[in-house]
């Protein structure tokens, strides 16, 4: 069975070249880049809305000071550090950028919860919908966060399993991507302090 | 009929089937937590009256006919513990409401111990049911009639507003099919290509006498299908182009086992059984709309 051994061989080598994931990886990639945008645009959502919010609660505690002022710098802070997908690659690029936003979210933590003091500001009508806004943005972020997460896990394993590794590693170069880390998640999800005094 | 003969000749798709059998069964297990989506409202905690829950599924129903938003209800009796935007995400994620690639789907969840309720709004609707607007419903049209313990007046206010805001958003361009079939894959010829791939190899497999060549293909095989076992559609195109190669091949070399019709029903009835990945129990299922946390939450 000369022709019918041939046709075998061709399938298998078809089978195998199927199996060495060179488009999932691709794929992967474009996804995780994805993934990081939609990141990146959901703190910048964010950051939009803090001039608003800072100016309604200055009307309300301008002597504040200190904590309008953290907030202000958190901020400018978050928002100067810009990560491309590209720069992803970078570990200690995507630390610094997790860093800087977790500052800003414990900045804003400490913002809501001197409006606890001021019963006048929390019925305000200005403000209940920026915190509404708000909120709203936190949770799109832990949404955004974990799809890319997800993602990012998705392309390391490939990037790491055999036999795609050798895909990835002699033919199109990829290395893993770094990830959100679970300290990061315990700042960020560290309640604020709230000072009874 | 020979019994042995048949048995023999059985053996690797009755294999190949249990597999895939067993493959769907752990694809299907595996969203827990989530209550099947079996209707538009789906009142768990029993506190709409029939007549109050049919006529908002109705009204629900002619939204999405004039549309194609998709809207639901959930109303449960505990969330048990877990974080209510974390649980109304998975549920919108799992039931996929909204139609895909326009992502035009919203949940209402209202979990009754907690006191607690969001409004969960896909992608598409985020530009008109702005996280505001949500927060604004949940303040403003349901939260006041809970208070006054009017759960139905609340569901019913708050469905309302929901549908006003999003009404215009998007026009159905044709009346919704009765079933929207979730997912098919963008790369669905794809697929049914490789399918057929396989099933040549299957073909092959099924019809040679030669042990090297079918222990061969066989690894190949399973390594294929083990990556196809996700897709239906694949499997189908696999599981008839290798029926019909094997029916050839076997034909050809004059080896017929059996009777020709009777294998034919045999396997055909079989085959269906592979496509039923995606039938359900028909009414409501959603159409592959997507969330990224949209919405509002809010509590009474």
């Amino acid at each position: 069975m000369g022709r019918g051994g041939t046709i075998v061989i061709g399938l298998l080598m078809g089978a195998s070249f199927w199996g060495c994931g060179y488009n999932d990886l691709q794929g992967l990639d474009e996804d995780t880049k994805a993934a990081w945008s939609e990141v990146v645009n959901q703190y910048q959502r964010r950051a939009d809305l803090i001039p608003n919010l800072v100016a309604t609660v200055k009307g309300y505690a301008a002597h504040e000071k200190e904590t309008l002022e953290g907030v202000i710098q958190a901020r400018a802070h978050a928002t100067g550090i810009q990560v491309t997908p590209e720069m992803l690659k970078d570990p200690a690029t995507f630390e610094q950028f997790q860093k800087a936003q977790a500052g800003l979210t414990s900045a804003l933590g400490r913002l809501i919860a001197i409006a606890e003091n001021y019963p006048n500001l929390k019925a305000d009508q200005n403000f209940r919908d920026l915190q509404s806004q708000l909120e709203g943005t936190e949770n799109r972020i832990t949404v955004a966060r974990k799809r890319y997460i997800d993602r990012v896990a998705e392309y390391n394993k490939m990037v790491r399993y055999f036999p795609t590794n050798l895909t990835a590693k002699l033919l199109l170069h990829m290395e893993e991507k770094p990830n959100f880390t679970v300290a990061d998640e315990k700042a960020v999800a560290k309640p604020p302090e709230v000072k009874f005094n | 009929m020979d019994a042995v003969r048949m048995s023999h000749v059985w053996r690797l798709p009755a294999r190949l089937i249990v597999f895939l059998g067993l493959t769907f069964i752990a694809l299907s297990a595996s969203a827990l937590d989530v209550p099947p989506l079996t209707g538009r409202i789906l009142d768990l905690a029993h506190v709409l009256p029939a007549q109050e829950s049919e006529q908002l599924t109705q009204q629900l129903r002619a939204h999405e006919e004039k549309t194609g938003n998709q809207v639901a209800v959930l109303i449960l009796p505990s969330l048990e513990g877990e974080p209510v935007e974390e649980y109304s995400h998975r549920v919108a994620n799992t039931w996929k409401l909204g139609q895909k690639g326009i992502d035009n789907g919203v949940l209402l969840l209202i979990a009754l111990k907690e006191r607690k309720l969001r409004i969960e709004v896909g992608y598409g609707l985020e530009g008109t049911l702005t996280d505001l607007r949500s927060a604004h419903i949940i303040r403003n049209e349901i939260v006041p009639q809970f208070r006054n313990g009017d759960i139905p007046g609340g569901v019913r206010a708050g469905t309302e507003a929901i549908l006003a805001t999003i009404e215009g958003t998007y026009q159905a361009k044709e009346p919704p099919p009765d079933r929207i079939q979730p997912g098919r894959e963008p790369g669905a010829f794809q697929y049914v290509i490789i399918g057929i791939v396989v099933g040549f190899l299957a073909g092959i497999v099924l019809s040679q006498g030669l042990r090297r060549v079918r222990a061969l293909l066989g690894s190949v095989l399973t390594f294929m299908v083990a990556q196809l076992a996700s897709i239906p559609l694949g499997l189908v195109a696999a599981g008839f182009t290798a029926f019909l190669l094997w029916m050839v091949l076997r034909a050809k070399s004059g080896r017929r086992r059996g009777s020709g019709p009777e294998d034919w029903t045999w396997y055909s009835s079989r085959g269906g059984g592979w496509s039923g990945g995606s039938s359900d129990s028909g009414g409501f299922s959603g159409g592959g709309g997507d969330f990224g946390g949209g919405g509002a939450s809010g509590d009474w």
